[in-house]
């Protein structure tokens, strides 16, 4: 009697506030609404809801993502669009770190160098296309630079925001142990800001993977994004398709990538995650 | 000489008058002005003098908003005086400094370092040997019972611990003189008492010169050897407080302390200052 009283107590509910959903149920429920979807998608093809030409059913675009791979040398083509994107990447990680690092730590720094960095961010990259198609031509420097110059000033940034969180009673610490100035940079903001470089690093580079689709798209013969241009000349949906879904899991593989060095390179923060 | 009172020292603070002379810190005068964005200009702190002698506990109490962090800060070298001068060892204090070792009241452990190396840290800074750096670290790690947590990162630390990593980190690095900013603000009453009793200790066995800011009027009495009592508007040092009744002894526990005849009376009237000082209606 009292064990059932307990139980209407407890019992677990659907619907509430700050209570988690157990492992097992997360993985069910998030499973369900892409088998909804995908359900959906097939039934309409099979049905002829809507137009085969136009919409292709996906076993036939993860049919085409195979052929593409097996027969069509697509490998080729996302090689090369990993391979912009984190050319460019890197380039311009090599110099927003240092410079967000140097601006969020002195105020100079960002006297100098925020108003024009700020006034950047408000110019969309894309902008850009036409001139540096006159100056660089079509081959691969105009790419290069769109995904440089569509990350490295939002990158910058958030690196500057977070450096100047980093909180004074660390570094008045250090001063009050002997520290240098550049001791100090190094041995506390530097690792004390480590973790949400990774973090603006793996936000920004999500961001380029959509400045990476537009550039191939406009003004590309390889890549992906070539690669989904010319199959929309011959109304090969399925291979369009296939691109989105191949572009979806290298967003989605690079991401976990991120998420994995976090975990390894900062064993500290615990596996909090988000 | 414009020294406060006092100088009717009891004997337990040693019988050499040359100590006094030559006193391990020394404020003259000092006095600190905040300039607001309309012209207007507030005296936060004015004419504090006071010295601190070697070996001893020097406690700055007072109410909240009487200035006693920012005087410890200037001390550290965080912050600068408007006028006056602060002295350590004879020495003008113009910034911080490896000498002037401080702990705050906020947590600030290094997350990314473990504990023996978050107390190694200052050491790192200065370039001590690596040999040395270790074991000097054990031995403050010892002294503040965290042995057992040596390799641990501080996230997996209580806050109590928190701040004796922080302690045993600014003691390895050797400072003449230990600062402390509301050191157990932060923790809850039991472990408030257990850190007292441990700073005591701890400053008996490192034989070390602390000043220490505290609104808490008991870890004052606890802790000081002398009291430099600070009231507001402007800050600065309204009474200079010799707890006697202690017998130049420090005392190790807290039921001893307050067992003691002259505890009360001592403790009657800080609160009596307290409440005067604190109090809004004596603001002009």
């Amino acid at each position: 009697m009292a064990d059932a009283s307990r139980q209407r107590a407890y019992r677990s509910r659907w619907f509430e506030f700050l209570t988690p959903v157990p492992r097992g149920w997360r993985l069910v429920l998030g499973a369900l609404v892409w088998i909804v979807f995908f359900g959906l998608w097939e039934t309409a093809v099979s049905r002829g809801w809507v137009n085969a030409l136009l919409v292709p059913s996906p076993v036939d675009v993860v049919a085409t993502l195979y052929e593409l791979f097996a027969e069509r040398s697509f490998l080729g083509d996302v090689g090369i669009s990993i391979a912009r994107i984190v050319g460019s990447f890197l380039v311009a990680c090599i110099i927003a770190i240092p410079l967000g690092i140097l601006m969020g730590s002195f105020k100079t720094v960002e006297a100098l160098f925020n108003p024009f960095v700020s006034a950047w961010r408000y110019l969309p990259a894309p902008a850009f296309i036409p001139i540096l198609l006159m100056w660089f031509g079509t081959g691969e420097l105009p790419k290069l630079a769109l995904l440089f110059l569509g990350v490295i000033f939002f990158l910058t940034t958030l690196i500057m925001d977070h450096t100047s969180q980093v909180r004074t009673e660390l570094i008045e610490t250090a001063m009050t142990l002997g520290g240098k100035r550049w001791q100090i940079l190094w041995t506390v903001v530097v690792p004390a800001v480590l973790p949400n470089v990774l973090t603006s690093m793996r936000q920004m580079l999500a961001i380029a993977w959509t400045y990476l689709v537009i550039a191939e798209i406009i003004a590309s013969t390889t890549g992906i994004g070539a690669m989904m241009m010319r199959a929309r000349r011959f109304l090969n949906t399925d291979e369009i398709m296939a691109g989105i879904l191949i572009i979806g899991v290298l967003g989605l593989s690079f991401d976990l990538l991120f998420r994995w060095s976090q975990r390894v390179l900062f064993p500290y923060l615990g596996q909090e995650g988000d | 000489m414009n020294r406060p009172m006092n100088d009717d020292m009891p004997s337990a603070a040693g019988p050499s008058r040359d100590v006094a002379e030559a006193p391990k810190l020394r404020l003259n005068e000092v006095g600190k002005s905040f300039h607001l964005p309309h012209g207007e200009t507030i005296e936060a702190i004015a004419n504090v003098n006071f010295d601190t002698r070697e070996n001893e506990v020097c406690v700055l109490l007072g109410p909240s908003g009487c200035g006693k962090s920012t005087v410890l800060r200037m001390v550290a070298g965080l912050e600068q005086p408007t006028t006056g001068e602060l002295t350590l060892d004879g020495e003008p204090i113009v910034g911080p400094g490896q000498e002037r070792g401080m702990v705050f009241q906020a947590y600030t452990s290094f997350d990314w370092l473990t504990v023996q190396q978050n107390v190694e840290y200052g050491m790192r800074l200065n370039h001590v040997p690596k040999q040395e750096r270790r074991e000097r670290a054990e031995h403050f790690i010892e002294l503040v019972g965290l042995s057992r947590f040596a390799g641990t990162y501080p996230r997996h630390l209580s806050g109590g611990m928190k701040q004796r990593v922080a302690i045993a980190r600014t003691l390895a690095n050797a400072p003449s003189i230990l600062l402390m900013d509301e050191p157990f603000g932060a923790l809850d009453a039991q472990t408030r008492w257990q850190m007292q009793e441990l700073m005591m200790g701890i400053v008996e066995a490192a034989n070390t010169t602390v000043l220490v800011v505290t609104h808490d009027i008991e870890e004052a009495i606890f802790l000081a050897d002398r009291i430099e009592f600070m009231s507001r508007h402007p800050g600065r040092v309204h009474e200079e407080i010799i707890p006697s009744f202690k017998q130049g002894r420090r005392i190790g526990q807290k039921e001893e302390l307050i067992g003691l005849p002259g505890y009360s009376d001592l403790e009657r009237h800080i609160l009596q200052l307290m409440r005067e000082q604190g109090s809004d209606e004596t603001t002009p």
